[in-house]
């Protein structure tokens, strides 16, 4: 097999575990199981994920009309594997008010030192709650959200996950009517998210 | 300008329509765009230092508009391209000709009011808002164009019937800037926040008095009609009538602070974030694996927990007033401002949210005040320890910038501000 193929391959593999691992375990891709994946081999990653980077609706990836769901750093919505937010451009771990924090969630200044109030002491870990479950429940009092469907596409040479957030309510975050998507269950999607894996493309 | 679109300088009556239709479009869009700069320059400078600012410039501009004083204005004494006419299509220049003359800074003004409404538009700080505002200096630009064409065969002599008018519009535009400038003065007092103390937090307020903490490490009492009183090496007041509690090296000590005089203490340096309703003192207090809030008698000693969350939990400074206990929890899944009354355990929550930070609550008999921090943007909130609604007293849009700890009084709430780079404070009141 051409060292290329290898390459992908293993790609495929990695990209298998960590469908497995992720919060959308029962997505479409999914339910199609790793083991579709390791059948059909990395050729069908290659083919699923073809670097032509996706016409954007309003990010890369992004072909459809939803909007990107409420988070720290509007107008997008960049998660980790878990679903908690991301800073956009650096991909840094960020709290609801929009700092970037360490991993023990303390915020960080512009020297990347813990940040202190004006009594000296170092500031608490702030809320950091997940964009779909805590954030949109809250801001748009919906109570069925679930993170669900999600597709990939290369964006900047890396596979982005695009992530639905989903729900039973008939309109969406636009205001209009909502699609089904890659939800389920009677669940339409509601906003949607993105997870860059890092993986090539 | 008007004499340059007319029918034969664009060629048809119907170009003619297009061009100013562009000019229009070009001239709100060019206004509405410098009011969105300014105000969110303004919202980055900090409002609060603008406003009076722009109140002085508005009242020096009406002096100058008034003829009582001279002032050179900032001016581009320039024409729009004349060759633009000739070189261009015509929705090129047009629109041009719009923008540049939407924009305000390239061209001639007579008066100062321009000027004046950018300052406003600093302190505004609201960019939506001086952008809608500003767009409208743009559709009056856009209007004499096609006003005059309307109000006469003429429009030149529609436009010199104007221009003999010009002294009636003078003292108008003299008053309206006397009138901007007196309301700008006068917002801080109208409803603003004040600054009462720089370098300062932790207010507490009680019957008049207020105490705070410096970043210097004093504490400071300042009653009316009275020098102020500095404690040093203290922090974290607490105020009740003529006592005061406050942490030092060994713990919490209560005084009467006129004159300094020990009343009680908490000797036990665990002890911190005092809340003082005379005899009672409120405290967190660290033991082992967890934080609670400890509410003693100064005089008898007696203490009773109230609260008590897991040493991982953030607990709040509480608030002791009118026989009721306010405090705040935060983890980082959710934060809550809670209240209770000291002779039941029956605690109610004000405020909850998973995606805000909702904490520093003061109680003032059946009022309470807290801040509320989102991304971007920070509240003080008043509300009421029973269930009813809300409102924000402030709002603060900055990323640079947050609420800190609060204390409340009849018809006025105080608020530490403070900047996240440098930890500068500082303690505004605001009235309502």
């Amino acid at each position: 097999m051409p060292p290329r193929e290898q390459a992908l391959d293993r790609s495929a593999e990695r990209l298998a575990s960590k469908l497995a691992e992720s919060t959308t375990r029962k997505s479409f891709l999914g339910r199609v199981g790793a083991a579709a994946l390791a059948v059909a081999g990395g050729s069908a990653v290659a083919a699923a994920v073809k670097p032509d980077d996706a016409d954007a609706f309003h990010f890369c990836g992004h072909i459809w009309t939803t909007g990107s769901c409420p988070s720290p750093l509007p107008p997008l919505a960049r998660i980790d594997r878990k679903g908690f937010p991301l800073h956009p451009s650096s991909g840094r771990p960020i709290d609801n008010l929009g700092r970037i924090v360490d991993s023990a969630g303390y915020a960080l200044n512009g020297n990347g030192n813990r940040l202190r109030g004006p009594d000296g002491a170092v500031l608490p870990p702030a809320l950091r709650t997940r964009v779909c479950e805590d954030w949109t429940r809250e801001q748009k009092g919906l109570r069925d959200l679930a993170t669900q469907g999600a597709w990939f596409r290369c964006c900047g040479g890396r596979i982005r996950k695009l992530v639905d957030c989903c729900s039973f309510s008939r309109r969406r975050i636009n205001g209009d009517a909502s699609l089904t998507g890659y939800c389920w269950g009677g669940r339409r999607v509601y906003c949607v998210m993105y997870y860059d894996t890092g993986l090539p493309c | 300008m008007l004499e340059t679109f007319t029918p034969a300088v664009c060629g048809s009556r119907k170009r003619q329509i297009v061009a100013q239709a562009l000019f229009t479009v070009a001239a709100v869009a060019a206004a509405a765009a410098l009011g969105l700069a300014l105000g969110l320059a303004g919202n980055a400078l900090g409002a609060e230092r603008a406003v009076l600012v722009a109140a002085a410039l508005a009242l020096l501009a009406a002096a100058r508009e008034a003829g009582l004083l001279r002032l050179p204005l900032p001016q581009a004494r320039r024409q729009v391209p004349e060759h633009w006419r000739s070189e261009l299509p015509l929705p090129v220049w047009s629109t041009g000709y719009g923008a540049g003359l939407g924009a305000g800074f390239f061209t001639f003004h007579p008066v100062s009011t321009f000027w004046i409404a950018c300052a406003g538009a600093l302190a505004l700080a609201s960019p939506v808002t001086a952008a809608l505002c500003f767009s409208l200096y743009g559709a009056g630009r856009a209007l004499m164009l096609v006003w005059p064409r309307g109000r006469a065969a003429d429009p030149t002599a529609a436009v010199e019937r104007l221009t003999g008018k010009r002294g009636a519009l003078l003292r108008a535009n003299a008053l309206a800037l006397l009138a901007c400038g007196v309301l700008l003065a006068l917002a801080p007092a109208a409803g603003g926040a004040v600054r009462v103390a720089q370098n300062a937090y932790d207010p507490s307020f009680h019957a008049g008095t207020l105490a705070f903490a410096t970043q210097s490490g004093d504490v400071v009492v300042r009653a009316p009609g009275v020098p102020q009183i500095v404690y040093p090496n203290a922090s974290q007041p607490a105020l009740s009538g003529q006592y005061l509690a406050y942490v030092d090296g060994a713990g919490i000590r209560v005084v009467r602070w006129a004159d300094g005089t020990e009343v009680g203490r908490v000797a036990n340096t665990t002890a911190s974030r005092p809340a003082l309703e005379w005899p009672k003192v409120a405290f967190v207090r660290r033991d082992a694996g967890a934080k609670r809030i400890v509410v003693r008698h100064v005089i008898k000693g007696g203490h009773k927990i109230h609260v008590s969350v897991s040493a991982g939990v953030d607990l709040g400074r509480p608030s002791l007033r009118s026989g009721r206990l306010a405090w705040h929890t935060a983890t980082r899944r959710e934060s809550r401002v809670m209240v209770k009354p000291l002779t039941s355990n029956a605690a109610r929550i004000v405020a909850r949210s998973k995606i805000a930070l909702v904490s520093n609550p003061s109680l003032h008999l059946s009022r309470i005040v807290w801040t509320e921090a989102r991304s971007g943007v920070s509240y003080l909130r008043l509300g009421w320890v029973v269930p009813r609604p809300a409102r924000a007293l402030e709002r603060m849009r900055s990323r640079t910038r947050a609420y800190w700890t609060t204390t409340l009084g009849s018809g006025r709430a105080f608020s530490t501000r403070w900047t996240l780079a440098s930890g500068a404070a500082a303690i505004y009141r605001t009235t309502f």
